[in-house]
């Protein structure tokens, strides 16, 4: 009897792991608009460094972990900073070139002087 | 809509497609796992529904200053 249940058994609990997760993406807000999304994110950061110490003293490791370096990195700063630069470089360049050749001629003046 | 408030949108849009798309591929893996022997079409499937779904709010959200909402309708 216990043979015919078992893969009712197995069912029901794939069902109700998919459907708990399903659940849970839906109870977050990671599936509404765009403002419900960044809250769950905001929730998700902040919520973060207490569970990783609670998983540390579980562990009984009470090491003083590498807390993530606060990098003072932000990538979008990052990227304005480069289109910023990579622009500027661009309308400098035919200045520049011209420049160059015109350095680069008197030196070869120079040289068969 | 003021250039200030079109940068938050953007960002706002990049930050929803990231976490649907994030999203998506959880699911997709938890149900190819479960249901459908490890093949790799539901975990695509679900990431690609996620995108689309960010897509969506993307554009409803920049579409949202031309259009007339119902609270702004007299009477």
């Amino acid at each position: 009897m216990a043979a015919r249940i078992l893969p009712v058994v197995k069912l029901a609990t794939k069902v109700t792991i998919a459907g708990g997760a399903l659940y849970i993406a839906y109870d977050s807000g990671l599936l509404g608009s765009s403002e419900q999304g960044s809250e769950a994110l905001n929730r998700a950061k902040a919520a973060i460094p207490p569970a990783v110490e609670e998983w540390m003293k579980y562990f009984g490791l009470e090491t003083p972990l590498p807390t993530m370096p606060k990098v003072e990195f932000s990538p979008v700063q990052a990227w304005n900073s480069g289109v910023r630069r990579s622009i500027s470089s661009l309308s400098e360049a035919p200045t520049k070139a011209t420049q160059y050749t015109n350095q680069g001629l008197q030196y070869l003046k120079d040289l068969t002087k | 809509m003021s250039e200030k408030e079109l940068g938050k949108k953007w960002d706002r849009c990049l930050a929803d497609g990231a976490i649907k798309f994030g999203t998506g591929l959880g699911l997709g893996i938890v149900f190819s796992v479960l249901f459908f022997k490890r093949h790799t079409w539901p975990i695509s499937l679900c990431s690609g529904a996620g995108l689309g779904m960010a897509f969506s709010n993307c554009q409803n959200d920049l579409r949202s200053s031309y259009l007339l909402h119902r609270s702004q309708k007299e009477q």
